[in-house]
């Protein structure tokens, strides 16, 4: 056995130390496994088993990836955002007020006694947030839902859920979702622990199903010493300050406004006079969404359309801190901003100094003060106050009594001098000429400008901006001096001294000599324009408010100022200018470059020329960074030093040569070189090994040897947004302020300041800062009005259903208004069909007179906005309908079924006149044509009205009619809109009264109102109906046809026919026989024989009955014993065979 | 000059320019008023192609309001909702079709339904860009714009010449709810030129001796040059007798110049030779690959509008020297629309540096248009 157990003793193994399997593993591990994942140690453990699984795992993991894919959005956050409007939503008496106060506490430690209007508060380095309290009506629910980022959305705890938040969640719905966060609060009042439970879970659950399952839902659990526990304001104030936002396609398309700050600055002498004068608004706010154009007209909501008269920036009065390297926000910089609840301390306006006189000095008394003292304290402000651009409207004020001088006009002034001075100088030039020649005179002027890198028209910018400006003008003083002194000079001559420096110009003065067409001259002299284009094109406009009041100004004061001296000239020149607009007025229109006039074109087959553009085809010479040739060479040259250098493989030895830190090194050196001696060679070279690591990480991807799916479509478009955005911010970076709000517009997170002339002087008297002022731009074409179209749905919550043409407030875009709807359904073919009401549980088309809102945009309809509590309670929810704007038109095209009924006046074969269904014959030749049909559905066709009833016409049928049918037309019958739109101007009603305005009311309502009773028409009245009962006429058949039939068919004798009747007849005629005594007897004799008779036969034939039952009995018994018998003897046999055979068998 | 703005009205003066504010006004939805039209003319008043240009307008809207002074010197104009759809116009022969077509291309993208016009009138005329120019070289912008093209087609059916035309033409073009914004700083080399040499009613020589002479000038230049010849007969010729030629130069970025010349009307007196037609279509061909740039400089001006209307995106360009017609429509966008444009006139010398000297003067002056789009949409498509 122990031989045995020497023997099973397995060799010991020995790796092997040289040869191709050691060769392997020498080579495995060399690599340092430690670092590797499962995959990449042990590929072969990851292959695929099957491929129906590897299949279905694919087919998953790109059904997940796919889900999670959105079509990339190009993102338009600015650089520095607007603060976030938090809004505090909820019914009455849940704590709104006091999680703001306690808010503000957690954020910036500060107590803020009351509140009212956005507040705006720095939060964190990057954060701002606006809090603003929604009070309980449907109009400022509206409002805050269009405008915030974020809802706090309070609800009692104790008491549950009410419609008030029901009605939020729809409008936000509506109108884009902000983000919701859902706030619980008197949990306290629930004393039972498990009762709380049970409270929170099912209040949650509901909260889920409107908002989304996990929405956030938060618990204040109690108020300690007035106020929340301070834990869980930490926590929410943390999740407020981490929270994201998704961009609503609404805000992503229109520039909006919450405006924190209101300021009358009405004349108040107007105003003593007549106190309903209109007055003059400023309201301040941050622009949100996109940039916000100067001249768009603006929408206010509850006040009504507007356009800015005025808009200029402010510095932020509630600035994020500089970007210091810090972990946390410094006491100072924790801010505030809240004037309409008296926070703030002093604050500086484009033209005043604001302080705060802490609750003294509200802006109703401002109003009541007297005129002289308040004329007295503003000025000593205004003095005081050293905000940059008051200079220029000082300038305004000093020259106000004659003419209007500004800095900046004194420049224009210059220019147009300038250009005035070359004018006379060359003056028997033609329209043409002297219009370029003007051209040439601004870039002369603006040359100067352009070299200081500053724009002369900008104004709105910052201080230090002042003084350049003004060095800017003394640099155009200079200017004007030397061009005036060289005006003798010839103009080619002028041109030449200024940009001698450059070869261009004497290239060009030389080819002048030769030609000498002045179009050519001139298209030439265009070509090498100006560096300033800008000022070429839009020099004819304002830019910046102040230019513009001057250009009125000029305007109207060009007739009387001839006389004083110092404008004397620009009078003029600005004739003159007067003069050339004229000959320009009526110029024949054409897009060409060379408009009307035909210049000599160069001749570019001529060598010199050639050389010029000879490079603008493919077979000239190409700049560096594209020629092939060039591009090629550095190949080579990179190639080359691979192959000194690179990895190589020995193929005889089979050894190979790893020499990468040489080849590094040597590439540098050669970058460094080509360096010295190409810049774009470089360049070049870097966009090439750039090109080669992006091919790296596409190929040669060691880590995940998965199959991927292909998703370069949605990368590339993803690519693509991500491009464009980083464009838009980047591209006028470098801008100068004032003009990167032109070309741009005011930028969200800019602090502006609009004034609006004209506004009703209610919404100031009756101003209620607890009202948000939401103020949206309009888009193009958004401020006119014409005929929506759209499909909507009641709200299966609410208890009517609406008709057709009872006024409804509807909230789009922007806007609240009233307008009367008219309800359709839009058919197969497209045709919109008359609904007098909505149908239930689907949507249905709507036409209705309104602003023009772009399509897709959601709006909500509500029958009344008024909160009286009777209506409300009688109502439950007041949201009407939802829906989407589908379609924009001029005019409208609803259908009404109609049908026209008329009688038969008279019939011929087949053609028959029918009267009553018009009134007159031009009706009637509207219908020439139409179809018509009987009741019993002979159709048939109108052909030509009669003259003589009025109204009455041809018409044949495919069958001969009765005069008992009645005839329908069926037909359509256009429904006009009504032209009704009025805006809700809820801001303008008495402070109180806000909530409870009322515009149309139905006939219904008013009815109700003034008690009148509806007279009801008696023919509409249900009465019983009686019938006659019909009576036939006897059928009467042909003689010729009873003929022909049958003879089974043909109507027989009289006799058979008639039989009963004469029967009758015939025995009614019979005289009656009377008997004798004896024949009477003998008659009763018979009839008692007779009778006795029957009786006899009537007992016999019983018997005889009775004794066949007996017999049948008798003969059944005797036939039962007979059978019986029989049975018995087949038994016997049986027996007697069955033991026969028996026997017969013993013998076998 | 500056509209002077009135209740919301923009009021403008004189007839010049007539075409790019009724077109402004129309997108824009603001109404204008124009006043003084050749009020101290012997003629006054608005002419027969204006007013033509009135009714156009008016087929291709719905809720246009258009109010003319008794003695036609003033207009209100108060556009409606651009419908679109089929439309049959025969347009003024005083203009050419391309007065109009170049209205209904700019319109087109934003109508309610695909819009698909035929037009008959003047297909070649001296005021106005060519159909054949339209085609080849604007076509190819808007298709920038939109991408997708689905339906933008331009036949020319018949080509007329002036004074009494009977061309006709078939525009199609799809309709988008908005334009997507565009960059486009390069242009590229001209690869190849083509051209269309059209003889109407006159002798089939005189094409190719146009040709010859064209080519001769292109060959300069470049080897790749092809002309055709469209000899036009019976109806198809129109009812004037002209010749014409128009070439067109493809860049490998597919930016095309065209430039067109035409013979002078039949009856004005002097005739025109077939050789200097063709040699001065050829050297304006070449002053517009001189002016260089992304368009055309005969269309810049839609490539501005387009650029304008686009999403609120920014959309940068670069084109050639302005034109006086695209500073006017500048202007006209910052006052229909308030959009403004970033010029700035790029220094061509940078590349140039290292090549000779002499070449320095060689590119024309370059202009860079950056803007952010209005977002404007289309408010008049039907969504469902």
């Amino acid at each position: 056995m122990a031989d045995d157990a020497i023997f099973d003793k397995k060799k010991s193994h020995r790796a092997k130390h040289a040869g191709r399997k050691a060769e392997k593993k020498k080579k495995k591990n060399q690599v340092d496994q430690s670092n590797l994942t499962a995959r990449q140690r042990n590929p072969k453990a990851f292959a695929i088993q099957s491929a129906v699984r590897a299949e279905r795992q694919f087919r998953r993991r790109e059904d997940v990836i796919s889900k999670k894919q959105h079509i990339p959005q190009v993102d338009k956050t600015p650089l520095d955002p607007p603060p976030i409007v938090v809004a505090v939503v909820g019914p009455p008496r849940v704590g709104k007020t006091t999680l703001i106060n306690n808010l503000i506490k957690s954020f910036i430690k500060t107590n803020v006694t009351n509140t009212n209007g956005p507040i705006t508060i720095v939060t964190s380095k990057k954060r701002r947030l606006t809090l603003i309290e929604c009070n309980n009506d449907i109009n400022s629910m509206i409002d805050i839902a269009k405008c915030a980022d974020l809802v706090l959305l309070l609800c009692d705890a104790s008491f549950g859920f009410e419609m008030e938040i029901f009605e939020f969640l729809n409008i936000c719905q509506v109108h884009g979702m902000p983000k919701i966060m859902g706030v619980l609060t008197h949990l306290d009042m629930i004393k039972n622990a498990k009762k709380l439970k049970m409270t929170k879970k099912t209040l949650k659950h509901r909260f889920w199903t409107e908002v989304y399952s996990g929405a956030k839902l938060f618990y204040l659990s109690g108020i300690l010493h007035g106020e929340y526990l301070r834990n869980e304001i930490k926590n929410l104030s943390r999740f407020i300050s981490v929270m994201k936002f998704r961009p609503l396609s609404w805000r992503m398309t229109h520039a909006y406004l919450l405006a924190d700050r209101l300021e009358d600055i009405t004349n108040q002498e107007n105003i003593r006079k007549d106190p309903k004068v209109n007055r003059d608004v400023v309201l301040y706010g941050y622009v949100r969404g996109v940039p916000m154009m100067k001249d768009s007209v603006v929408h206010i909501a509850g006040v009504g359309d507007m356009k800015i008269s005025e808009l200029s920036y402010l510095p932020d009065p509630c600035p994020l801190p500089n970007s210091e390297k810090k972990r946390h926000l410094m006491e100072r910089e924790r801010q505030i901003y809240a004037p309409f609840s008296g926070v703030g301390g002093i604050v500086y306006d484009k033209d005043a100094v604001y302080i705060e006189l802490k609750g003294s000095h509200s802006h109703k008394q401002e109003d009541e003060e007297a005129d002289e003292k308040k004329a007295l304290l503003k000025n000593v402000v205004e003095t005081t106050e050293t905000v940059d651009e008051q200079m220029q409207e000082i300038g305004l004020k000093l020259f106000s009594g004659g003419a209007v001088i500004y800095p900046d006009m004194v420049k224009d002034d210059e220019y147009l001098q300038h250009s005035k001075t070359q004018d006379s100088s060359d003056e028997n030039e033609s329209g043409d000429e002297s219009d370029f020649e003007n051209d040439s005179g601004i870039d002369q002027s603006e040359k100067e400008t352009k070299t200081s890198s500053k724009l002369p028209w900008d104004n709105n910018s910052g201080s230090e901006e002042e003084g350049d400006d003004d060095d800017d003008d003394d640099d155009d003083g200079k200017l004007n001096t030397e061009t005036k002194g060289s005006k003798n000079e010839s103009n080619s001559d002028d041109s030449d001294s200024e940009k001698s420096e450059t070869e261009e110009e004497d290239y060009n003065t030389k080819w002048k000599e030769k030609l000498s067409e002045k179009a050519t001259m001139a298209y030439f002299e265009r070509q090498k324009t100006s560096k300033n284009i800008m000022k070429l094109v839009y020099g004819d406009f304002e830019i910046g408010n102040k230019t513009k009041q001057t250009k009125e100004r000029e305007d109207t004061d060009d007739s009387d100022d001839e006389e004083i001296g110092g404008l004397f000239k620009k009078v003029t020149s600005s004739q003159k200018k007067k003069h050339m607009e004229k000959e320009q007025l009526d110029h024949d229109e054409c897009s060409f470059f060379y408009s009307l006039d035909k210049p000599n074109l160069r001749d570019w087959t001529k060598d010199t020329y050639k050389q010029i553009i000879i490079n603008n085809f493919v077979t000239g010479k190409r700049s560096a960074d594209e020629d092939a040739e060039e591009l090629l060479q550095l190949d080579d040259a990179s190639d080359g030093d691979d192959e000194m250098y690179g990895d190589f493989e020995d193929l005889e030895t089979g050894e190979k040569h790893v020499n990468a830190e040489k080849s590094a090194d040597a590439s540098k050196e050669e970058l460094g070189s080509k360096r010295k001696a190409d810049n774009t060679k470089s360049e070049i070279l870097n966009k090439k090994l750039k090109l080669k690591a992006k091919f790296d990480a596409e190929y040669d991807n060691p880590d995940d040897h998965r199959i991927k799916g292909d998703h370069s479509y949605y990368e590339s478009l993803k690519a693509e947004a991500l491009k464009q955005s980083e464009l838009n911010k980047s591209v006028f970076e470098n801008l100068d302020n004032g003009l990167r709000i032109e070309v741009e517009g005011f930028r969200p997170g800019l602090y502006v300041r609009m004034l609006f002339k004209n506004m009703p002087s209610e919404f100031v008297t009756n101003f209620d800062s607890s009202y948000p002022l939401l103020i949206g731009a309009l888009n193009m074409a958004e401020q006119n009005i014409g005929f929506v179209s759209c499909k909507v749905k009641k709200h299966r919550w609410y208890k009517k259903i609406l008709k057709t043409n009872d006024p409804l407030i509807i909230s789009l875009g922007w806007r609240r208004f009233q307008t009367l709807p008219i309800y359709s359904k839009i058919e197969d073919d497209m045709k919109c069909r008359y609904l007098k009401y909505t149908p239930e549980h689907v949507t249905c088309n709507m036409h209705f007179y309104g602003p023009i809102t772009p399509q897709n945009s959601g709006f909500l309809a509500l029958q009344t906005v008024n909160n009286a509590s009777n209506e409300i309670k009688q109502l439950g929810f007041r949201i009407a309908a939802t829906g989407s704007v589908n379609e924009i038109n001029k005019s409208t095209q609803i259908m009404k079924k109609l049908k026209l009924v008329g009688t038969p006046l008279k019939i011929y074969k087949k053609t028959a006149f029918i009267k009553d269904m018009f009134t007159t014959t031009l009706e009637v030749a509207k219908f020439e044509g139409a179809r018509v049909k009987t009741v019993s559905g002979i159709r048939g066709q109108i052909k030509k009205a009669l003259n003589k009833p009025e109204g009455a016409f041809r018409a044949t049928f495919e069958d001969k009619i009765l005069m008992s049918d009645v005839i329908f037309c069926r037909t359509w019958f256009k429904v006009d809109v009504t032209k009704f739109y009025a805006p809700v101007v809820n801001l303008l009603l008495p402070i109180g009264n806000k909530n409870a305005w009322e515009g149309m009311k139905t006939k219904g309502q008013l009815k109700r109102e003034r008690n009148i009773k509806h007279e009801a028409n008696n023919d509409s009245m249900y009465t019983d109906i009686v019938r006659q009962p019909k009576v036939f006429k006897p059928l009467v058949i042909p003689k010729a046809l009873q003929k022909a039939l049958p003879y089974r068919l043909k109507p027989k004798a009289k006799t058979m026919t008639l039989t009963d009747t004469i029967t009758k007849e015939k025995f009614s005629n019979r005289i009656a026989v009377i008997k004798n005594p004896h024949e009477q007897k003998v008659s009763n004799v018979m009839k008692m024989l007779k009778t006795n008779f029957e009786k006899k036969k009537e007992v016999q034939k019983e018997l005889t009955s009775e004794k066949m039952k007996k017999y049948k009995k008798q003969q059944e018994e005797v036939e039962w014993r007979k059978l019986k018998r029989q049975k018995e003897m087949k038994k016997k046999i049986c027996r007697h065979l069955s033991k026969m055979s028996n026997k017969s068998q013993k013998q076998m | 000059m500056p509209a002077i703005l009135h209740n919301d009205v923009l009021l403008y003066k004189g007839s010049n320019l007539f075409r790019q504010r009724l077109l402004l006004s129309t997108l824009s939805g603001r109404a204008i008023k124009i006043e003084e039209i050749r009020s101290t003319h012997d003629d006054p008043g608005l002419r027969e192609y204006e007013v033509n240009l009135i009714r156009l307008l008016d087929k291709i809207t719905n809720g246009s309001r258009v109010e003319l002074s008794e003695t036609g010197t003033s207009l209100y104009f108060q556009p409606g909702i651009l419908v679109g759809g089929q439309i049959n116009h025969s347009c003024c022969t005083q203009r050419g079709i391309g007065y109009y077509l170049e209205v209904l291309l700019a319109l087109g993208p934003f109508c309610k339904e695909p819009l698909n016009a035929v037009l008959q009138g003047v297909t070649h005329h001296d005021l106005d860009v060519s159909v054949d120019k339209i085609k080849s070289a604007a076509l190819p912008i808007l298709l920038k714009f939109i991408l997708v093209d689905d339906g933008l087609e331009l036949k020319v059916v018949r080509r007329g010449a002036p004074p009494l035309g009977g061309g006709e033409i078939v525009f199609k073009c799809p309709v988008r709810r908005h334009l997507r914004p565009l960059q486009w700083s390069k242009w590229g080399l001209v690869k190849r030129i083509r051209g269309v040499v059209y003889a109407l009613r006159v002798s089939p020589t005189m094409a190719n001796r146009v040709v010859e002479t064209a080519k001769g000038v292109m060959l300069n230049f470049l080897p790749d040059v092809y002309i055709n010849t469209d000899q036009c007969r019976g109806p198809n010729a129109g009812k004037s007798p002209a010749f014409g030629i128009s070439l067109l130069a493809e860049t490998n970025d597919k930016t095309f110049y065209c430039a067109e010349s035409k013979s002078v009307e039949a009856g004005t007196g002097d005739a025109t030779l077939p050789e200097d037609l063709g040699r001065e279509c050829a050297l304006k061909l070449l002053d517009e690959i001189h002016r260089g740039g992304a368009v055309d400089s005969a269309f810049q001006w839609i490539l501005a509008l387009w650029m304008a209307l686009g999403q609120k995106d920014v959309s940068e360009c670069i084109v050639g020297p302005l034109s006086d017609y695209t500073i006017k429509f500048l202007q006209h966008l910052k006052e229909f629309f308030g959009v403004m444009f970033k010029l700035e006139v790029l220094s061509s010398d940078d590349d140039e540096m290292s090549s000779d000297d002499e070449e320095k003067t060689s590119s024309a002056q370059k202009v860079k248009m950056t803007c952010i789009g209005i977002g404007y949409v289309n408010i008049s498509k039907r969504t469902l």
